[in-house]
């Protein structure tokens, strides 16, 4: 018994021992999944305004041209959300990059970070395609790549030229704000939101001007004078989510 | 191998079985390519649906290893000694659960190629990273374990002394293995409930009961399991060799223990009763009288739950081999529903994220041909394993000197090392 109990006690010193190694090995530096990643000036927002969208669905169209994404999958969806007056509601729905996203803290390999700047990114080498993220999103965001996308994409040339590259099978793809066209048009000096360049392609193509993209951090911004003057309201704000697409909700089918 | 003749009780049963087997692995083979190369439009597994059959069978196989880590941390922490050779059939068991959990895996993530993802590129806060971390290293736990196992083979004595000499040297760590082990499975049996409780956007799962579900109802699956195999081995080959003191006691163990499962499922249904809550409450209304009903309550709670405490809390049942055997596959039965009930609840039932109109959708999933196939597949692995290791490598082996002498190769092999005899 006396053996025994000296063997226990150096089990538990090999225990702390181990347990201590495992916590120096702990990745310090990476941040906590809902930190942002680096630094940035900007804080970009969506505001769309749904007392003037007509539920055209040019954004989906727009969107799948220029991100290159298969008929089957949508990055922004346009759901009909009822009725004011006579007037059918659309509810436009791309992905809410929610500074507290749930996508972002359960994935297991950190394909899915967030940027300094708000935009929530997919690392389409990185992924493995487990579908934790679509399973934990409530937007229903995030489309799983069940197969290849070949051949042509009807939508182009009519609806936009593809400006990133097509998805391989297996991984999960999602809204990207249209991060290249940000990122491109900042490096040339362009202002997004206002450049159409630099500007997410959704926004660009709406007929109705329902979409606004802007700097939150910059109070001259087109997004933040509207949030500033207009009732607002996000999806699923219950949540603690956070989302970075605001929402001006429809309020009389007559002050269209 | 002069012995096969004598030993083998009904050759011909083994040869049809093992047959049988074979086929069924082959059809699974077949399917598991299909996956591979077509990739997971093959399954009828859809973006609001994204998780189904192999997820279930990867989680049910887990949860049926874990009398792993409960027999060894009894054995080695505990102090109950006498119930090492149970132990060494848990951890074979358990062994074979994970390899099969690892191919269900294998074959569900998009990337197949990029399973080491998770090794490399990590998010502490997920709690599929730290699953992912904790079965891989629990798999090296479990085949550290294992090795000595294949080291006291006596074909591995005459073919490389030496190596299974070293294998059969990795016994004497096993009170470490077992410290590990206990750790990392403890973290990833609950982390895999807790893998559905976190998500807030899926009601039926958002509540921190599963992760304490999950690792007691594995604790208890896992150790019916063991029995199970044990006894069924001992009854068709003389190659299995049992203790039934020992499984009798560890059955009315498990009758108490499935007391305490009844009354913690029991609450964590009753408290979704109460109020309306969104998702959560239709989610109840598929469990109790919607598509899963019958698993439910037949699976779940009559089978496995009241039958099998019915049987193993009354002496003369328990001690009964067919009712035992018949309560102990119930136990298992219930466990793998249960999984199945979980991983579909959380799903059949999705929110809507409308303002003002946050209601409840429905959605279906049955597993297609290809999933039901190759999971098939993965199961007749399992079994095929079992009873290689049953047949040839005297997984199952309950008698007393088992465990640290093996008494009847020792004297065939000459140089056993003198501390693994002598360890306690």
């Amino acid at each position: 018994m006396g053996k025994q109990g000296l063997e226990r006690r150096s089990f538990l010193k090999v225990l702390s021992a181990g347990a201590a190694a495992l916590l120096g090995l702990w990745p310090r530096n990476r941040g906590q999944a809902s930190d942002h990643e680096g630094v940035s000036e900007h804080s970009w927002v969506m505001v769309i305004d749904q007392d003037r969208c007509i539920g055209c669905g040019y954004c989906t169209l727009a969107c799948q041209a220029h991100n290159d994404a298969p008929p089957n999958i949508q990055w922004n969806r346009v759901i009909k959300a009822g009725k004011v007056g006579d007037s059918d509601i659309y509810l436009p729905r791309p992905c809410m990059h929610c500074d507290h996203a749930p996508c972002v803290s359960v994935c297991p390999v950190k394909a899915s970070y967030k940027r300094a700047d708000g935009i929530v990114m997919m690392d389409y080498d990185r992924c493995i395609g487990c579908r934790y993220c679509e399973v934990a999103c409530p937007y229903g965001a995030r489309a799983f790549n069940w197969d290849e996308f070949v051949g042509e994409n009807p939508l182009v040339p009519e609806w936009g030229i593809p400006e990133v590259p097509r998805r391989p099978r297996g991984v999960v793809e999602k809204c990207s704000f249209c991060y290249h066209r940000i990122d491109r048009g900042l490096a040339v000096g362009l202002k997004p939101g206002e450049a159409i360049s630099a500007t997410p392609a959704c926004v660009v193509v709406c007929p109705v001007s329902a979409r606004v993209f802007g700097d939150f951090n910059d109070p001259d911004c087109q997004v933040t004078r509207l949030l500033a003057a207009n009732p607002y309201y996000r999806l699923r704000e219950d949540m603690g989510t956070r989302p970075r697409v605001y929402y001006l909700p429809a309020r009389r089918a007559e002050t269209w | 191998m002069e012995t096969t003749g004598r030993s083998v009780q009904r050759p011909s049963l083994l040869v049809g079985w093992i047959g049988l087997l074979s086929v069924v692995i082959l059809a699974g083979v077949v399917a598991g390519g299909i996956v591979f190369k077509e990739g997971l439009k093959v399954t009828n597994l859809t973006d609001l649906v994204p998780w189904g059959l192999w997820i279930t069978l990867d989680l049910s196989s887990i949860a049926l290893a874990a009398g792993a880590f409960s027999l060894c941390a009894a054995v080695y922490l505990i102090g109950l000694k006498e119930f090492a050779p149970v132990a060494r059939t848990a951890t074979f068991i358990g062994f074979i659960g994970y390899s099969m959990a690892m191919l269900c895996l294998l074959m569900d993530i998009g990337r197949p190629d990029r399973f080491w993802h998770g090794f490399v590129f990590w998010n502490p806060h997920s709690v599929l990273w730290e699953v992912t971390m904790c079965v891989g290293l629990y798999f090296s736990v479990l085949t550290l374990e294992v090795l000595p196992i294949i080291g006291r083979t006596k074909w591995m004595y005459r073919a490389f002394p030496w190596v299974a000499e070293r294998l059969t040297g990795l016994h004497h760590y096993a009170p470490i293995l077992a410290m590990f082990g206990l750790g990392l499975s403890l973290l990833h049996q609950s982390s895999l409930g807790g893998t559905y409780g976190v998500l807030q956007a899926r009601p039926a799962w958002y509540r921190p009961n599963l992760s304490v579900l999950f690792v007691y109802s594995a604790v208890i699956g896992g150790i019916a399991l063991t029995i199970f195999v044990s006894m069924l081995a001992a009854r068709l080959t003389t190659r299995a060799r049992v203790d039934d003191s020992l499984l009798e006691r560890l059955s009315y163990f498990l009758g108490w223990a499935l007391l305490g499962y009844l009354y913690f499922r029991f609450w964590d249904t009753l408290a979704m009763t109460y109020t309306y809550q969104p998702g959560r409450t239709e989610a109840l209304q598929v469990l109790t009288r919607g598509s899963l009903a019958i698993n439910f309550w037949v699976g779940e709670i009559l089978l496995g739950m009241i039958f099998p405490v019915f049987v193993l809390l009354r002496s003369s049942l328990r001690n009964n081999p067919f009712m035992r055997m018949l309560a102990l596959g119930a136990i298992v039965l219930g466990v793998v529903a249960y999984r199945w009930d979980t991983t579909m609840l959380g799903q059949l039932v999705v929110l809507t994220y409308l303002p003002n109109e946050i209601v409840a959708r429905y959605t279906s999933y049955v597993p297609s041909l290809v999933e039901i196939v190759s999971s098939a597949g993965v199961v007749a692995y399992g079994l095929l394993a079992v009873t290689v290791g049953v047949r040839f490598l005297g997984v199952v082996d309950h008698r007393a000197e088992a465990e640290h002498a093996e008494a009847p190769l020792e004297r065939e092999a000459h140089s056993m090392r003198p501390e693994i005899a002598g360890a306690d």
